[in-house]
């Protein structure tokens, strides 16, 4: 009998010790909160909206409490964690889905349950929310259809309207739809303010450096007057930086990019890449946060929030007047 | 040790009644108890029926796959494909239901086959082409993600019937469905395994092969048994998965075959084979789960929880050889 | 009667020829000595019968009956078992699971669900048998792994006798043994010959082999070189024919001191 009780004791105690010292660092008042849930923190964009989501917290005087999946691929855990964190009966789920429909089961709990959705960065499909029956309290994040537009309006205010030539669009992951609308914003925008810049092709980078470079390679050669390159995110856009400089044509190729990435500041610091429009998600964490508080509250909240983008370039960066600058991170 | 083998205390005889009665190591019994305990004792989110559901819920599917790494482990094999093979038995049922339009019972057989037939590659190339099991398996986890990722054309199929989804989202009596199919899978593979002959036969492979050979079991028809039924259960894991996302996703399962091995391994599966149980692991999955959701319920971060897996694993199987070196002095 | 007739069996591994042709008959209840050299082919020879191995060329008849065909498991029901030098146990399995291996007798479980093997039934004839060779073991529900070298041999045999078996063939069951389990197995071989049931003993102990045997068999080069009648042979001729004329009183007499 003593053996027993010693050996249950030494069990114990060593999980308990882990346990309780785990929980010693953690340990919160838990009153009514928001449950931030996130794709990942692998990765520097997540990591600034996250900061913003911690940010926007603290000014708004709220608490909450945040998850991420181990990886933006992990479609059933993060939809494990969702229904775990929803046992705490938080007062909104501020929710970053890996795609559109992982966590409709979750959310669906959480509608029932009275708690108010909010879709971060624009994962959800509001047709598939429509037919489930569920309503989100706003979409928040950049509009990607206005980024690429943006980057039209930077390409046509430095060539000028009448300017002439075969323009490259890489794409992203094709069937993608944040790369798509990228790509379909610069084009449209382009079209209508500059008709003379021709887009010669537009072809799936599959948000790959590499894949960018050689895309960037073959069609330097099939027009060698290439006159610019507009990538759907800045690892593309790096991508293509070196296969046009390794051509000897940088100065003749504008190149631009998509994300403000702390990579594409430094190339446009050093004057290779020329542009990249900036998505802010610090700023689409903390307004987010905001956003929420105001909907408890019982104030009217817009239903789909677009947060700016912000086109940088060496200027920009350079003078660092831009009071939206402090959110690049 | 000596006067504990003369007159066994009361702890030792629940223990041996334990591993003989249900073939559970009654360690690991107590470590789920205890840490339960301890999460119930610091989140008061912990102890409700819907949290309990919850884990079980979020246990289904790795629980699935870990009732196959389980049988293939204990036979003395590996199966690294297990997650792969899950993907692409999703993606399979989701092709036949959504883009060929085919009534969902064929979707979900579709699942089952899928897996079936990615498990026998691996044993046929195990026992006929004297591959080791290692790099079949390793093979097989490349071809079937491959394969996945060109059925689905490299994105996620959605859309599934409502039946299905009913498999992974339905909750008849309050209770998911997931959480039935799991807990009756893994209540005939336990019998399977610990109470048929075809069990014994399977651990006495993965305990010396020879002695199977010497015992006129027909050992490379077994080894092709076994691969071939972790498939049929990785496709049902793709099924559950699928059901419950309500997409065919090729990334579906990346990474599973670890966490299923390791929830074997913490349940008291020998790593080399011969010893093994289901209820075994799945007290290792449910040991994975509730320190999962008692973190997540405690707002400890993710990256904090996959330190905290690792170190239950180290500790268990650090308690477990210590348990068989024990007994080897006695 | 004859039980078992080898004619013509041979056996290559690759580019190895092992055995070339080998005849070999023993009677019921005939306890026969396999003796020669390493390399000589006793080994693969007794696989050949127990269809671990199959064999190349060459007849095996049981009662008359071909079992060529047959694979290890059929040729064991038949009534032919091994105790193979490394005994072949199932080392984290326990006593009853290692001597029904393959056998295991089944029920129905609360008399609905067939194909539950029947531990209990198992435990109880697993005891009994132990206890009917004499031996003590610590618990029956032991892992084997845990038990001494002798009695693991003690599961080994156990587990060859229980089945009813014709034939039993030994592999070098004394080499690990103290003197007095040296005995014991000697005795036991006594005692299934005196129940009607052959052995084929294979050791390199020749002392063992003149004290329990009726006949020498003597392989050499994967042929049987001498089919000696123990009683009308000595130590001198076994060794002689072992390693194959010349002067051979020196192995002799080094054996006889052995």
């Amino acid at each position: 009998m003593t053996a027993f009780v010693l050996r249950i004791n030494r069990f114990t105690l060593a999980f308990g010790v882990a346990m309780a010292v785990c929980a010693a660092t953690s340990a919160k008042a838990e009153d009514a909160e928001y449950g931030v849930l996130m794709k990942t923190l692998a990765n520097p964009f997540w990591g600034a909206m996250s900061q913003g989501v911690e940010a926007g917290a603290k000014g708004a005087g709220v608490k909450i409490f945040e998850q991420a999946a181990e990886s933006d691929q992990a479609a059933e855990p993060q939809l494990n964690l969702c229904n775990t964190m929803l046992e705490r009966k938080p007062a909104a789920m501020i929710t970053a889905a890996i795609n559109s429909t992982n966590l409709l089961p979750c959310l669906k709990v959480a509608q029932e349950a009275g708690v108010k959705i909010v879709d971060l960065d624009n994962n959800l499909d509001q047709a598939v929310l429509d037919k489930e029956g569920i309503k989100v309290t706003f979409h928040i994040g950049s509009d990607n259809n206005a980024a690429g537009a943006q980057g039209a309006e930077y390409l046509v205010s430095k060539l000028g309207k009448d300017a002439k030539g075969p323009v490259l669009v890489i794409e992203g992951l094709s069937g993608n739809i944040t790369g798509e609308k990228r790509a379909k914003g610069f084009a449209d925008k382009l079209k209508e303010l500059a008709p003379g810049l021709e887009i010669v092709a537009s072809l799936p980078g599959d948000w790959d450096r590499g894949k960018a470079a050689s895309i960037a390679t073959d069609t330097l050669t099939a027009h060698p007057d290439l006159v610019a390159i507009f990538c759907a995110n800045d690892g593309m856009a790096l991508g293509a930086v070196e296969s046009v400089y390794a051509a000897g044509k940088g100065p003749q190729v504008t190149i631009i990019g998509v994300d403000g990435n702390s990579d594409a500041v430094k190339s446009i610091k050093e004057g290779r890449l020329n542009a990249s429009v900036a998505q802010l998600p610090y700023l689409v964490g903390k307004q987010a946060v905001e956003n929420v508080k105001k909907a408890l509250a019982g104030e009217k909240v817009e239903d789909s929030i677009a947060v700016p983008t912000l086109v940088l370039t060496k200027e920009v960066i350079d003078a660092g007047k831009e009071p939206m600058l402090e959110y690049v991170k | 040790m000596a006067s504990q083998t003369a007159q066994p205390g009361l702890w030792s005889r629940v223990q041996r009644a334990s591993v003989e009665r249900l073939h559970i190591r009654l360690e690991s019994l107590l470590v789920l108890v205890a840490l339960s305990a301890v999460m119930a004792v610091l989140s008061p989110y912990f102890l409700s029926l819907s949290n309990f559901l919850n884990i079980l819920l979020a246990t289904s599917t790795i629980g699935v796959l870990a009732i196959a790494a389980t049988f293939v482990i204990g036979s003395g094999g590996l199966d690294l494909s297990l997650g792969s093979v899950m993907g692409l038995s999703g993606v399979a049922g989701a092709f036949v239901a959504v883009n060929l339009g085919w009534p969902w019972p064929l979707a979900v057989l579709a699942c089952i086959i899928a897996g079936g037939i990615a498990g026998h590659i691996n044993g046929q190339l195990v026992t006929r082409a004297f591959v080791p099991a290692f790099i079949v398996t390793l093979g097989m986890l490349g071809l079937a993600r491959g394969l996945a990722l060109v059925i689905s054309q490299g994105r996620a199929i959605y859309g599934l019937p409502a039946e299905i989804v009913y498999l992974g989202q339905g909750r008849p009596f309050g209770v998911p469905m997931p959480v039935i199919i799991f807990v009756l899978t893994a209540i005939v593979a336990h019998c399977l395994l610990a109470y048929t002959r075809f069990g014994r036969h399977t651990l006495a492979l993965g305990d010396s092969e020879g002695a199977a050979r010497a015992a006129g079991i027909r050992v490379e028809h077994h080894r092709r048994i076994i691969y071939t039924l972790s498939g049929v259960l990785a496709g049902l894991a793709g099924l559950l998965f699928t059901a419950r996302v309500n997409a065919g996703d090729p990334t579906a399962g990346i990474n599973y075959e670890l966490t299923a091995i390791t929830a074997a391994i913490i349940g008291g599966t020998n790593l080399f084979g011969g010893r093994a149980s289901i209820l075994g692991t799945m007290i290792g999955a449910l040991i994975m789960g509730v320190l999962q959701n008692g973190l997540t319920l405690l707002a400890v971060q993710s990256y904090y929880q996959q330190m905290a897996i690792g170190a239950v694993l180290i500790l268990a199987v650090f308690i477990d050889q210590y348990q068989v070196r024990k007994e080897a002095r006695v | 009667m004859t039980l078992l007739t080898l004619k013509g069996i041979r056996k290559s591994f690759g580019a190895v020829d092992v055995l070339h042709g080998v005849d070999l008959s023993i009677e019921a209840g005939e306890v026969i000595g396999l003796v020669g050299d390493n390399g000589a082919g006793k080994s693969t020879l007794m696989k050949t019968i127990t269809g671990i191995y199959r064999a190349d060329a060459g007849s095996i008849q049981l009662d008359g009956r071909d079992i060529l065909p047959l694979d290890p498991g059929q040729r064991r029901r038949l009534g032919i078992e091994m105790i193979y030098q490394d005994l072949s146990l199932a080392k984290q399995q326990d006593v009853a699971a290692n001597i029904f291996l393959g056998r295991e007798p089944v029920k129905k479980w609360f008399g609905l669900i067939p194909g539950f093997v029947d531990k209990a039934r198992m435990d109880r004839e697993a005891a009994g048998m132990i206890e009917r060779l004499g031996a003590h073991l610590p618990s029956i529900n032991r892992s084997v792994g845990s038990f001494s070298g002798g009695q693991q041999q003690t599961v080994a045999i156990a587990r060859a006798l229980t089945f009813n078996p014709k034939l039993v063939i030994m592999d070098e069951p004394t080499a690990a043994l103290a003197v007095r389990e040296v005995q014991s197995v000697l005795d036991l071989i006594r005692r299934l010959r005196s129940e009607g049931i052959s052995v084929i003993l294979i050791s390199h102990r020749l002392n063992d082999v003149l004290a329990v045997t009726d006949r020498i068999v003597v392989l050499r080069h994967g042929r049987a070189e001498a089919n000696l009648t123990t009683a009308k042979t000595n130590m001198n001729e076994v060794v002689g024919r072992i390693v194959g004329g010349g002067d051979t009183s020196a192995a002799a007499a080094h054996e006889q001191r052995g």
